[in-house]
């Protein structure tokens, strides 16, 4: 059984909800997707981000009235408590998956989102789908 | 015309009719239903015996009834379209009346979703008022729904529902008129608790030329208490029961409640009886059956 | 539309567990536009049997495809490589195309992905309601162009049961009672005389009632 030493996780944001700091990612090894809006959250992305072995999504979108595309976060959201109910229905713990309004302005609130994820995947372990053949 | 039962008959010599009701038991036992029996014989005309009513599994309303039969009760026998397609209808009927049983109402039913087995298949191969016309062509021409000509027709007195406390209120009458071309004899209504909306409900029956067409008895269910009343209101489809009905019964200590349901009762059976175009009180005292007597004799109908 | 939703994801797991290769054959016509069976979920299904197996420590080789309609034996050819290829076909069309499948195809196993629920339309984004039950004998010009067979509870011809209040039916505060709305439709066409009519019992045999049912084009066989 292997068990990567870092925590991954994988990072999708629009681009208002995020930008890089430095000593962001420390403990952890991250990988970011850019998406032009957070309307484009789309299921299939989000599981196969897991699939290739993060064990943890977060979803960063800006806020429901700064989103430039109306109702962008809003269909957002409901694609994650889509895919959150799915991994629950199949073991894989949907807290592993969570979205959150964010501005890039903000790189403390991104801090701390990212230092409670890694807090979480102490509980709830590494992705449970990786364990035995990677 | 002959007339067709004991209630048919009452009814045709224009006094004022009482009919009861009967839940059959949800198991075999005779007992309760004769224990129902011994409450109700003597005070009504006639007893509704339910089918499966709220589609909670009960004793079939043909055994019930027969037992009333047996015991000198004259049951109505209430049969639904939920359960049965046209040709378990039929068999039905025509064995029934050779059980003695000479009334029918002839209803849609709820809907099995609210009731015991909610997984079950609804049949609703016809409708209530396709049922009306069938029971009268099976009376008068003496023929099945084929066409086929019965050795004994079932010389069954059709009844009908009506709701005039169901939307849409303009098509109530249209609809009850349906129901009385379809061959229905007698309508029996939906408890009354909204005294205006009946009133104006029979003031438009009675423009549209069907009070003489068609008995109509007015039904009540005496309220045992403020919770009752309210749960009615809430839970029961086409239940109508007025804000002041519900504050009155709220108003009154908890152990006078069923007294003041009993009150509450008598009065709309005194309104009914000098209403013009009603024929008859149906009493519909939801397992409660000793309630039916008292009523009787304090609203003078015995 | 013929309307359908996925079955539950440990149902399908379970379906195509004994199988090392599977096909999950998407249809691109009804089940596409309720979002059951088209592209997007196939894709979504096929990762998501890929995790549950890779935590279960099984291996299982997942192909995807979407053809433009299961039904119609000139699009199904289009599969015929991929199903080859693979154990078992999981086809997330409806309940016809499972079964033209399964006819094409006579020696594969053809599993069912989809629950297959009724002839609709999507009435307001993400709602989908039923609207005709294929009684073979359509009634619609008389009830305003709103079906009583399918949409009120009851089946009722003859007009509204006692239980229909505030435009509702009895059964669920989230259905529109079927006789509220033909008869609020039939009042703006000037129709409403089309209810006084008795209408007699229905001739149910034109209907599943009658055993399955088969269409004759004779003009059309060769
Ligand atoms: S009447 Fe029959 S064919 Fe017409 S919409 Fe209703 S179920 Fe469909
Ligand atoms: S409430 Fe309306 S739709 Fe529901 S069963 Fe009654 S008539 Fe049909």
């Amino acid at each position: 059984m292997k068990i990567h030493n870092k925590p991954k996780l994988t990072l999708f944001h629009c681009l208002n909800s995020f930008k890089e700091t430095a000593s962001m990612f420390d403990g952890c090894e991250v990988k970011t997707v850019k998406m032009a809006c957070s309307s484009m959250t789309k299921d299939v992305h989000l599981l196969r981000a897991f699939e290739s072995g993060a064990d943890a999504v977060l979803v960063l979108v800006c806020r429901e009235k700064a989103c430039r595309y109306a109702e962008g976060s809003i269909r957002a959201e409901k694609r994650v408590n889509y895919v959150k109910t799915i991994l629950d229905d199949i073991g894989m713990d949907g807290k592993r998956l969570n979205i959150f309004n964010t501005s890039s302005k903000d790189s403390g609130s991104i801090n701390d989102i990212i230092k409670k994820t890694l807090l979480e995947l102490e509980i709830i372990g590494p992705n449970p789908a990786l364990n035995h053949f990677n | 015309m002959k007339t067709l039962s004991r209630l048919h008959e009452k009814l045709s010599n224009g006094e004022f009719a009482v009919t009861g009701e009967c839940g059959p038991p949800r198991g075999s036992s005779k007992e309760v239903i004769q224990k129902k029996i011994k409450l109700l014989n003597g005070f009504v005309d006639a007893v509704n015996v339910t089918d499966n009513q709220t589609a909670i599994v009960r004793m079939s309303s043909i055994a019930a009834s027969a037992h009333l039969v047996a015991q000198g009760l004259e049951p109505v026998m209430q049969m639904v379209v939920r359960d049965r397609n046209r040709i378990a209808i039929q068999s039905d009927i025509l064995g029934a009346y050779s059980l003695g049983i000479k009334n029918i109402l002839c209803l849609s039913g709820d809907h099995q979703k609210f009731g015991s087995q909610p997984d079950a298949m609804n049949v609703f191969d016809i409708d209530s008022i396709n049922l009306v016309r069938t029971v009268k062509d099976m009376r008068d021409k003496g023929k099945d729904m084929s066409g086929f000509d019965l050795d004994v027709a079932p010389r069954m007195f059709i009844g009908a529902a009506a709701n005039p406390f169901a939307d849409p209120f303009e098509y109530r009458v249209i609809r009850l008129a349906k129901k009385i071309d379809a061959g229905a004899d007698f309508i029996q209504t939906q408890c009354i608790y909204n005294m205006d909306r009946f009133r104006e409900w029979i003031r438009q029956a009675a423009d549209e030329g069907l009070a003489d067409k068609v008995y109509i008895l007015g039904g009540v269910t005496p309220l045992k208490s403020a919770g009752m009343a309210r749960y009615m209101n809430n839970k029961v489809a086409g239940m109508d029961i007025p804000e002041e009905i519900i504050k009155r019964m709220d108003g009154i200590d908890k152990k006078n409640q069923a007294d003041e349901g009993i009150k509450i009762c008598l009065e709309t059976i005194q309104e009914l009886k000098e209403m013009d175009g009603v024929h008859g009180v149906h009493i519909m005292a939801i397992e409660w059956e000793e309630a039916v007597g008292l009523i009787v004799e304090q609203a003078g109908l015995k | 539309m013929i309307t359908a939703s996925q079955k539950p994801i440990n149902e399908i797991a379970e379906l195509v567990e004994p199988y090392k290769k599977v096909l999950i054959l998407g249809c691109g016509t009804c089940v596409k536009t309720c979002f059951a069976g088209g592209e997007d979920e196939v894709a979504v299904l096929a990762s998501v049997l890929r995790l549950k197996f890779k935590k279960m420590a099984r291996s299982i080789e997942i192909e995807e495809l979407t053809i433009e309609r299961q039904c119609e034996n000139e699009f199904i050819q289009e599969a015929s490589s991929g199903v080859d290829r693979n154990d078992a076909i999981l086809s997330l069309a409806c309940g016809a195309g499972v079964q033209a499948m399964a006819k094409r195809f006579a020696k594969k196993v053809v599993l069912p992905g989809v629950n297959t629920s009724f002839i609709g339309i999507q009435e307001s984004p993400g709602i989908f309601t039923e609207e005709c039950s294929g009684c073979g004998n359509c009634g619609l010009a008389t009830f305003g162009g709103i079906c009583p067979v399918t949409r009120c509870s009851k089946k009722l011809l003859n007009g509204p049961c006692g239980g229909s209040q505030k435009g509702l039916c009895e059964i669920d505060p989230d259905t529109p009672c079927a006789w509220h709305l033909i008869i609020e439709r039939l009042t703006t066409l000037g129709q409403l005389d089309n209810l006084k009519t008795y209408i007699p019992p229905k001739n149910w045999n034109t209907s599943l009632s009658g055993g399955p049912r088969k269409l004759i084009r004779e003009d059309h066989i060769i």
